[in-house]
């Protein structure tokens, strides 16, 4: 048996784990997912200390002597204090550090979500389709303006952007189901093509 | 009545053996299938496609998504790449993950098995995963070697031959991003209005409607939504980029190219009697090796390369094969995994609605009846 | 101290934020960004990973010296966490070594897989849950089969306009419902960013005092 047999077989093995939930709950379906997630956080340790403590943390302080870089090294190590009950106010500090980059975000998801999608929605009606997406646009956004009672002639209006929502759920379902068929698909092109070689 | 009755009540293990059976059977009974191209997918490869042998030009590609949604986006990233590969476009590679390191590799290797001309530093390079995501997005607008400083073999970016004509995004001037979740976000908030830097996604199809008020407003230049832009990119490189064309929309309604796209196994090189030989003047040592196996039908000779014995192929050497695969329009399976899925994936499609329709029939008749 | 200056840094620091969005001031650029704040956050990252990490073994330590329900299968958590973390410390993460190897073979395959697990759900919830109980549920499932279809092969061979049809349902109902909805989150999103910048809102430092 060649390596990479033994590296697919031992895959497909993890695979059908998984895939044992299908017919009830078994005990190689919770040792597979306890393993998973035991084996991506060793993973993700692992790697964060080579490519994020070492050149970010340790090289710049020990090498280079930026001795500036301690102190955020420990407001980060302020987050620990999560832990204990009397201390974890402190790890404030370190979320406060990261939560103030909303200032920008504040501005430039202004820009992207708000401002440019707003631009687009008011070109010039040149064809009936952008009079659709015109019209789908404005009562899409009055069917969640709850301040007035959506009754009389404004409320069947605002009702046409329940139709248009009801259409854009439609085709989000229907490339949901897609999606999950793929994925589906993903995994038993690997058990029937890569471990057991049906076709090539 | 008690037919549909005992209908609403079927196990839920029957309806996973049909799936199932819906997507294995397809899958190793190959057929020959069209997947119709859409404007986000062609906008993105011709944008691509216009960086070809440029050196002032490169593309990024960044791997924000896990193994668990690789079945709709490994396709893409290797199709690209190959595109790039095919048509000597500069392209780097990184992830702002963990667990998306390793597919970049993978991706990769997939690729270069078929390219063993291409070079890590001179036509690719690889960042591998950085942490920081916005820094990074930032960073680059600024100057991509010092925001990356080394690359994901240990080597210093700015000395790699790659990065000549290469500074920030006025010329690393697109960025491909797969994911999962986020599709391009950090880039299309901060990199677009601050720098001007062209956003393309790769998601999955969950994600793929919610995308379009961007892709209408040109803060995103493509889109590749789930396998289905993976197959349809896969079709987009066999039809040009292995063919050294630039993309036509004529060329694309020609009938003719189903030739180029045919998924099933391709095992005759047609050759006419001057590609014969200009194909034979090109490797003077396996001549007479080929003349074995060439046949003659109309003035046009044929070699059929799946008919030639293991150590015949490994004397012929990887040119020889690849040159006549590509004569024979035959596609390899890492190059049409997304279209074979699709074959899959229309079969579960017809299966899924058989089942709504099913499923709803049974319960109106059960309502009349029990109305009555 | 407790709440008040990180809620004055994230005040501050906000403000700060905002100022470099606009100006491309090289003390903002340079100074603010390169020098100080990224180094910064990536020196706060590690401690950040070690704090999940503790938190998570010491989740499944309690959940075996209490015998909780499955306490059993903890053991495979610390298995898998144990055995990749000394294979990468101990044998590098380059490929060919145990590290990549486990990660490979065993972990891409399992979280692959997790999600697959979902398309069976789905045929099952096609079949017993998709039903067209009023005329909203109709148009829904309509459009969900148009592009269902139009998505696959097989569906240009049933009709060559269905591939135009289901372009257009996402290209015009459906780019004005999102549309709209994403303004709407938008604005909401861009509101709760102003009241965290103002002071207003809290919740992200936490209970307690």
């Amino acid at each position: 048996m060649s390596f990479e047999l033994f590296s697919n077989l031992i895959g497909a093995f993890f695979t059908l784990c998984i895939f044992s939930f299908l017919y009830k709950d078994n005990p190689l379906y919770q040792m597979a997912e306890q393993l998973l997630v035991g084996l991506s956080v060793g993973y993700s340790l692992v790697l964060t200390y080579h490519r994020v403590f070492i050149p970010y943390v340790y090289q710049p302080i020990v090498i280079r002597h930026q001795f500036m870089l301690i102190i955020p090294f420990l407001i980060g190590v302020l987050y620990l204090t999560r832990l204990t009950r009397k201390l974890s106010w402190l790890s404030r500090y370190p979320i406060a550090f990261s939560v103030m980059g909303v200032g920008s975000s504040f501005a430039l998801s202004l820009h992207t979500a708000i401002l440019v999608q707003m631009r687009q929605a008011m070109v010039p009606l040149e064809s009936i389709n952008l009079t659709l997406i015109f019209i789908g646009t404005i009562t899409v956004l009055l069917y969640f303006f709850f301040s007035k009672a959506h009754s009389g002639t404004y409320g069947k209006f605002v009702n046409v952007g329940k139709w248009y929502m009801m259409i854009g759920f439609g085709a989000s379902f229907g490339l949901t189901v897609m999606a999950r068929v793929s994925l589906l698909i993903g995994r038993i092109q690997f058990l029937v093509l890569d471990v057991l070689g049906l076709m090539k | 009545m008690k037919f549909f009755k005992r209908m609403q009540e079927l196990d839920r293990r029957w309806i996973y053996i049909i799936i199932a059976l819906a997507i294995v059977v397809p899958l190793m009974i190959p057929f020959d299938s069209d997947n119709l191209t859409t404007p986000s997918t062609e906008n993105l490869y011709q944008m691509i496609d216009s960086f070809s042998g440029r050196e002032d030009r490169a593309i990024l590609m960044s791997f924000a998504h896990d193994a668990s949604t690789m079945p709709e986006l490994f396709p893409m990233e290797v199709a690209i790449l190959r595109h790039c590969f095919e048509r000597n476009i500069k392209v780097f590679t990184f992830s702002n993950s963990p667990l998306g390191a390793p597919i970049i590799d993978y991706a990769i290797n997939t690729v270069k098995d078929e390219y063993p001309q291409i070079e890590s530093g001179v036509h690719y390079c690889n960042f591998g995963y950085k942490p920081n995501m916005f820094a990074i997005v930032i960073g680059m607008g600024d100057n991509i070697a010092t925001t990356m400083n080394v690359d994901a073999e240990g080597r210093k970016v700015e000395t790699l031959p790659i990065m000549r004509g290469i500074t920030n995004y006025t010329e690393m001037n697109l960025v491909v991003e797969f994911s999962g979740s986020v599709a391009g976000g950090t880039w299309i908030v901060y990199a677009r209005p601050k720098f001007g830097l062209n956003v393309a996604v790769g998601v999955t199809a969950v994600m793929a409607a919610d995308q379009y008020p961007y892709l209408q407003s040109g803060q995103l230049i493509g889109m590749l939504s789930g396998l289905k832009g993976a197959a349809e990119y896969e079709k987009l490189v066999d039809v040009f980029a292995t063919n050294e064309q630039s993309f036509s929309s004529e060329k694309l309604s020609d009938p003719r190219i189903r030739d180029l796209i045919k998924i099933t196994t391709q095992s005759v090189a047609s050759f006419t009697q001057t590609e014969f030989t200009a194909f034979l003047n090109r490797y003077p040592q396996q001549k007479d090796l080929i003349e074995k196996y060439r046949e003659e039908k109309d003035g046009i000779i044929q070699i059929n390369w799946s008919q030639i014995p293991p150590q015949h192929t490994e004397q012929l050497g990887f040119f020889v094969m690849d040159e006549l695969q590509r004569k024979a329009n035959h596609i390899k399976y890492s190059f049409k995994t997304a279209r074979v899925g699709m074959n899959a994936q229309s079969v579960a499609h017809i299966v899924m609605i058989v089942f709504i329709i099913l499923g709803n029939l049974g319960y109106f008749v059960q309502k009349l009846s029990d109305k009555k | 101290m407790k709440k008040t200056i990180p809620m004055m840094i994230v005040m501050i620091g906000g403000l700060i934020w905002l100022f470099w969005a606009f100006s491309p001031h090289y003390i903002m650029q340079e100074d603010f960004l390169y020098k100080f704040y990224i180094p910064w956050s990536w020196a706060m990252i590690p401690p950040a990973t070690i704090l999940g990490i503790i938190s998570l073994s010491m989740m499944h330590k309690a959940k075996i010296q209490r015998r909780a329900h499955k306490w059993q299968y903890s053991f495979f958590f610390f298995a898998g966490f144990i055995t990749i973390t000394l294979a990468g410390f101990l044998g590098g993460t380059q490929k060919g070594g145990l590290y990549m190897w486990m990660f490979e073979n065993m972990q891409m395959p399992m979280s692959a897989t997790m999600f697959a697990l979902l398309a069976f759900y789905m045929a099952s919830a096609a079949y017993k849950a998709f039903r067209a109980r009023s005329p909203e549920a109709t148009v829904l499932l309509l459009a969900a089969i148009i592009v269902m279809l139009a998505q696959v092969p097989i569906g240009t061979r049933i009709s060559k306009y269905l591939p135009d049809i289901s372009q257009w349902i996402l290209d015009v109902p459906n780019l004005a419902s999102k549309r709209g909805i994403m303004l709407g989150v938008g604005l909401g999103s861009i509101a709760t960013s102003l009241k965290i910048l103002l002071g207003i809102e809290r919740s992200y430092l936490g209970g307690g005092d």
